[in-house]
């Protein structure tokens, strides 16, 4: 019974099945937690990793996987994505990430996660192995979670069914809008300020009826409110505040409000966290940077700010891990992070950016993020460097089970490439 | 009897300075533009025309003499590019310099260009364009000439800055028609106009993604099927004249009967890239063409001189929408385009490029006097401030025999100042068109920023 | 005259005559022919020599490149900067407007693609409708005027475009705007009978001209047709006067195009994104039209979800030219890390991935002759990058145009300080103006 609760707590499938044993040996061996190990060998048992290290002895019954010259890494982690939200940009009926209203702590992205998206097998044939998927619309988005890209369903897939509350802070908006005009629709900046003005009052209203309900629930029974049900966790500092922010005002903005909220925040984007490199050091925030390769946000940075930019935060000491903010993209992820090496970000940072460090922003660094004992076992082979993309992925371990490499475009690939 | 002409005289004196026929400035300062300046000197005018000027000139018994010591007299300000005597468009927009086209894709370099009034545009009732054959925004047959009263109140507020003439345009449209050179007082509007047609406005505002043309360059592709109709027009025109008998005759298309006749066009050009792509097209056109905006001519002074074409510099100096987000971060580009278009004029000087001034819808001395300063300070001589504002302008538009100086024969517009033009200090005095005085409104105090 | 603003950024005005350059000492990837280590000797911006052993001239100029790699510039063929319009979608025929009409030399964009290594583009019209206007081919000569920007004697190209993006405005959709009026057309169908009405017109068009001609000839007094802006395009095309490259993405629009331009008698040069050319490649081989396409992007569209990243691979399996663009001022950037992606997927040779970026799209342009590859004779367009390119960490030291450097990344560091001052001189001068003279020059009429 004790092993069946566990099972479920650990989000694996209660009647396991078979559960491999196995030895992946010949190859080097990169826990990212620590230097790397040639002709290294890493057990897995039971879905988590068993042992580490350069000879380890085969136990009897387990599964020998040679792996010479190839190269074992942790799963790679993305740290912000809609994967099982958002099928296909253009239509419709595909988007579930952005839900009316400007305040919905409640909503869950979990439960809306479609695990025959087909962006998960394509993401996870390149080593992406668990992924942040979160909702974007209003205000307070809703809770993201972090999951699998492996599952029947989402229950199976679920690491943390709440990983952070999503935050899109407000933006002073006097900028004509981008769409379809030649009317020059520009808001008057005073105008757009009060705007913003309004929305903060608003957001810090609705943190104050959280507070209220918190100490009301304290006292005595209430009536349930769903919403503020689900702000208790962020006020008890449980739960962090994922604050999609990218410009320098409203990053520091975005501090200052947390600040007075008292609540544990990640700010996710971060185009000009570099501008407040010092504060977030200060306030020991994490970044979750969005894609290296994107243009400069003005135009006179310099060409390379948004490369440069991972290993200026870093020499800040700043905490930062990578994110795609895409689907369809999240396959490119370690080129992300390769850019940002390319211009000066240590290699070792940047592969941390996409496993270890995601992992303990996340609060899930005793499970992943690194080859270590008692860690899930999700890991990928690969024939190099997999920062590089001529690499190509061997294998894939997501909980110590081999994971289908194939995906619709490796099926398509084979099909029409045997047309006459 | 004689009461009652009194009374009457005092009626109409209270209406506007009543206008002798014959006067004379005497011994004042005298800014002829196409001379020397005179230090002390008088000009006697009779019947609207300048009768004489020099420095000892015998004035005529039936004179009213206006003593000019300690006043200046200019030729009257021309305003080279306004709508002014067209009342409706006081309502709509000014003349509009800005180049509107949309961008969509991937996010475009913003235009440095400033202040975004409405595009000029024309009303959209009819249905979308469907190419240039359905000649939208077009009505390059409507004359200003035809349009401007006196009626319209901007003209008061014009002169009681100093200005005595309009080049004005009907404001709406691609091809927005045919211009007029106007003298700011009359009776009725025929009596305004000096000269007609005095070319063709042309803007480049497209009407959006519905209705054709919804870009920039189809606005241009629009224009140049328009050129080529127009000459395929004439040729068909002159045929059918030629031998009507048994032949089809051609339509008549009083949108390509405007292109013909107009003798020069106006194109905008602000950024010196835009002067570079004017000029060319211009070129292409084969039409005299005049470049109205300039703000960053001062790049392109050298092509401008080599191509022979004169522009048009707006008073309306780019600077920072006061709308603006404090925050933002401006592109360098703008901030040099910011700095340096006052310096346009001075360096156009330099390369010897023609150019005049126009306000933008100019509404107080005191607006003119600000803008204007900025370009003196930037290295543009008084002498040439002075020039630009009159026989220039009047050189641009082909009435320099008639206007723009202060000589024998040319239309009696002047301008009468406690000092120099142009100084924080001088005060207008006196302004006249056609040998009829006026004299200034108080200036309205300065409005406070809303 | 060159402003200040750009010319902290652009390259050292070069003397009138100009040294020789050698490139000394580097790994060579000519495309074409191998790769060696050795040296390019470049003159009056032309390669003259390339290889292991080359004679430095008197008075040279070095660029000493040990250890790094020199490839031709990078070449994108579907590109929308540099121009202040993309899209006439006002009507779906709009051939009558020209890109070269609006180019803004001036587009940040330009010097961005540069410091990618891009060194030619094609800069297009865009995809609203499906006979868009003439595209212009552009060298990223950053500080030259829009003449100088020319890629001189290059092709016109036609741009055509099938499937969503021209039928969006058939009606209210769901996506973009609801148009009012609707625009036909609003299917498939109706794309390709705006393509072929448009192409029966121009081919009347043609025949009313050289009936024109013939008469003329023989001493008639006659009028000529008048001038159609619109069809001369479709005219030009048909007689090889120019080239046509076509946005499609389906297997059926791209069978379409394919037997239109064999109906009315031109080549498709090249198919653009034409991410399903993989499930016809064998038709698109033998029309002999090129497929200029993105590694990896999938899944935005409808039309989109059967891209795969094989798509490169498996055409050029099949025999067809294929180039990689990058339809982005962002993706030009890195266009050297796309081709490494094509090896990745589908197993394509080092070369093969490399000349996707550069000679196979220099062919989709007609250009191949003068640009593409390192070959004595041909421009010297050449990018050295610290490492070699299908690296996702190498990174564009130099770019040259014409023989001449306009990247250079140490100069772009150097003179970041006095863009930095600049602007802080003029945001102050801006202040003092403000305070001096009060409220701006003219009350806005209201």
């Amino acid at each position: 019974m004790r092993i069946l609760a566990l099972a479920l707590l650990a989000g694996l499938p209660a009647a396991a099945g078979a559960q491999e044993t196995f030895l992946l040996r010949g190859g080097t061996v990169y826990p990212v937690s620590g230097p790397e190990i040639v002709g290294g060998a890493v057990l897995v048992r039971d879905g988590k990793i068993a042992e580490v290290g350069a000879k380890i002895a085969v136990p009897r019954g387990a599964r020998v996987i040679e792996v010479k010259g190839l190269r074992v890494y942790p799963g790679l982690i993305d740290s912000a994505t809609e994967i099982g939200l958002s099928e296909i940009g253009s239509v419709r009926e595909t988007q579930d990430t952005d839900e009316i209203g400007d305040f919905n702590p409640q909503l869950r992205a979990l439960i809306a996660v479609n695990p025959a998206s087909e962006h998960i097998p394509v993401a996870r044939a390149n080593g992406i192995t668990s992924v942040i998927t979160m909702p974007g619309g209003g205000v307070i988005c809703g809770q993201a979670a972090l999951i699998h890209l492996d599952g029947w369903t989402w229950q199976e897939m679920e690491i943390r069914p709440s990983a952070a509350m999503i935050l899109r802070f407000p933006l002073i908006q006097s900028a004509r809008s981008r769409a379809f005009a030649d009317a020059p629709s520009r808001t008057p900046y005073a105008e757009a300020r009060r705007n913003y003005e309004r929305r903060l009052r608003e957001l810090s209203e609705f943190f104050e009826r959280a507070r209220r309900y918190q100490k009301a629930k304290a006292a005595g029974p209430v009536e349930k409110d769903l919403k503020l049900e689900a702000m208790l966790p962020v006020l008890e500092k449980k739960l962090p505040v994922v604050i999609l922010a990218q410009r320098e005002r409203a990053i520091r903005e975005a501090l200052k409000f947390a600040e007075k909220e008292q609540i544990r925040v990640v700010l996710a984007g971060g185009d000009e966290a570099w501008k407040a490199a010092a504060e977030l050091k200060a306030k020991n925030v994490p970044v979750i940077l969005g894609p290296t390769l994107r243009l400069p946000s003005q135009e006179d940075d310099p060409y390379d700010k948004p490369v440069t930019q991972p290993a200026e935060l870093h020499k800040a000491g700043v905490k930062i891990a990578f994110g795609s903010f895409s689907t369809s993209a999240a396959r490119n992820l370690p080129y992300q992070a390769a850019n940002a090496v390319a211009f000066g970000l240590p290699h070792a940072v940047a592969l941390q950016a996409v496993t270890l460090t995601a992992a303990e922003i996340w609060g899930v660094a005793d499970q992943l993020g690194s080859i270590e004992k008692g860690k899930l076992a999700d890991l990928i082979v690969t024939d190099g460097d997999p920062l590089e993309a001529r690499t190509q992925i061997k294998q894939c371990f997501i909980r110590g089970q081999a994971v289908d490499l194939e995906s619709k475009h490796l099926r398509l690939y084979k099909k029409y490439l045997e047309r006459q | 009897m004689r009461k009652t002409v009194l009374l009457l005289g005092v009626a109409v004196c209270a209406l506007q300075a009543a206008p002798p026929s014959v006067f004379a400035i005497r011994d004042a300062r005298i800014i002829r533009v196409s001379g020397p300046v005179l230090e002390r000197g008088t000009v006697v005018v009779r019947d609207g025309l300048i009768e004489q000027v020099g420095a000892s000139v015998a004035i005529p018994p039936d004179a009213w003499v206006i003593e000019g010591q300690g006043l200046t007299v200019y030729p009257g300000l021309i305003d080279a590019l306004s709508t002014l005597g067209i009342a409706e468009a006081a309502t709509t927009t000014a003349v509009s310099t800005r180049i509107s086209s949309r961008t969509p894709g991937p996010p475009a370099t913003p235009a440095p260009a400033e202040t975004p009034g409405p595009p000029a545009l024309p009303t959209t009732t009819s249905p979308p364009a469907r190419g240039p054959e359905d000649r939208p925004s077009n009505t390059s047959w409507v004359r200003a000439a035809d349009l401007v009263s006196p009626s319209d109140r901007r003209i008061e507020t014009a002169r009681s800055a100093g200005f005595t003439t309009a080049v004005t345009f009907p404001p709406r449209g691609i091809f927005a028609g045919q211009g007029a050179v106007i003298n700011l007082a009359g009776e009725k509007g025929g009596q305004m106009v000096v000269s007609s047609p005095a070319g063709l406005y042309l803007t480049v505002s497209s009407t959006g993604f519905s209705s054709f043309p919804g870009s920039l360059m189809g606005v241009l592709a629009y224009i140049r099927q328009i050129f080529l109709d127009a000459e395929h027009y004439k040729l068909a025109q002159e045929a059918y004249a030629a031998r009507p008998v048994g032949a089809k005759r051609p339509d008549y298309d009083r949108a390509l009967e405007g292109v013909l006749e107009a003798p020069r066009l106006l194109l905008p050009a602000t950024r010196a890239v835009e002067v570079d792509r004017m000029l060319r097209f211009a070129s292409e056109l084969k039409r005299p063409a005049v470049l109205y905006g300039a703000h960053e001519a001062w790049r392109a002074a050298e092509l401008l001189k080599k191509s022979g074409t004169p522009v048009l510099v707006s008073l309306k100096w780019p600077e920072r929408s006061r709308d603006a987000d404090p925050e933002d971060v401006e592109a360098l580009r703008t901030l040099e385009l910011r700095e340096r278009a006052p310096s346009t004029p001075a360096a156009l000087v330099k390369a010897g490029v023609p150019f005049a001034f126009y306000t933008e819808g100019v509404t107080s001395s005191r607006e003119l006097v600000r803008a204007v300063r900025r370009a003196l300070e930037a290295g543009l001589s008084q002498a040439d401030t002075v020039r630009a504002f009159t026989l220039s302008a009047a050189e641009i538009y082909g009435v320099a025999d008639r206007l723009g100086s202060i000589d024998q024969g040319k239309i009696a517009n002047l301008v009468v100042t406690s000092g120099e033009l142009f100084q924080e200090k001088t005060q207008v005095r006196y302004v006249f068109i056609d040998g009829v005085k006026f004299e200034p409104l108080p200036e309205p105090a300065e409005e406070v920023s809303r | 005259m060159r402003p200040r603003w750009m010319l902290i950024l652009a390259a050292a005005a070069p003397l009138v005559a100009a040294p020789p350059i050698v490139i000394k000492n580097a790994n060579v990837l000519t495309v074409t022919k191998g790769r060696f280590q050795g040296s390019i000797l470049v003159r009056d911006g032309k390669i003259v020599e390339a290889g292991e052993k080359v004679l430095v001239p008197e008075g040279a100029q070095i660029i000493d490149a040990s250890g790094q790699y020199v490839m031709p510039g990078i070449i994108d063929n579907h590109s929308h900067v540099a121009a202040e319009s993309t899209n006439e979608g006002s009507i779906s025929v709009s051939s009558m407007v020209s890109i070269k009409d609006v180019l803004n030399p001036e587009d940040i964009s330009i010097y961005r693609a540069l410091a990618g290594g891009v060194t030619t583009i094609l800069t297009t019209h865009g995809s609203a409708n499906a006979i868009g206007g003439v595209c212009t081919a552009l060298k990223m000569r950053w500080g030259k005027d829009a003449a100088g920007l020319l890629f001189d004697g290059a092709k016109p190209v036609l741009k055509m475009a099938l499937g969503e993006n021209p039928k969006r405005r058939g009606g209210s959709t769901p996506f973009g705007v609801s148009a009012s009026p609707p625009r036909y057309p609003a299917t498939r169908m109706g794309v390709e009978d705006v393509i072929r009405e448009a192409f029966t017109e121009a081919v009347a068009y043609r025949q009313a001209w050289r009936n024109y001609e013939a008469r003329r000839k023989r001493g008639d007094r006659v009028l000529p047709p008048r001038r159609d802006l619109k069809l001369e395009p479709l005219v030009d095309l048909m007689e090889g006067r120019s080239l046509v490259h076509v946005h499609c993405y389906r297997a059926d629009e791209i069978l379409m195009i394919l037997r239109l331009g064999d109906e009315f008698g031109f080549n498709i040069k090249a198919l653009i994104h034409v991410l399903e050319g993989y499930k016809v490649a064998k038709e698109i081989a033998a029309h002999k039209a090129g497929a200029t396409t993105f590694s990896d992007w999938w899944a935005y569209k409808m039309e989109a979800i059967d891209a795969i990243p094989y798509n490169a691979a498996i055409m050029l399996k099949k025999g067809v030219l294929v180039s990689l663009n990058s339809d982005s001022p962002e993706l030009m950037r890195h266009l050297n890390q796309e081709a490494a992606k094509i090896v990745k997927y589908g197993g394509v040779s080092e070369d093969e991935a490399l000349a996707m970026i550069t000679i196979n799209p220099a062919k989709q342009m007609d250009i191949d002759q003068r640009v593409g590859s390192i070959e004595p004779g041909k421009d010297a367009d050449l990018v050295i990058f610290d490492q070699h390119p299908l690296s996702n960490y190498a990174k564009v030291q130099k770019v040259l145009i014409d023989g001449e450097v306009y990247f250079d990344r140490d100069r772009d560091a150097s003179q970041r300080g006095e863009r930095e001052a600049r602007r802080k001189t003029l945001v102050e001068k801006a202040k003092e103006l403000q305070k001096k003279s009060g409220p701006p020059s003219f009350r806005r009429p209201s």
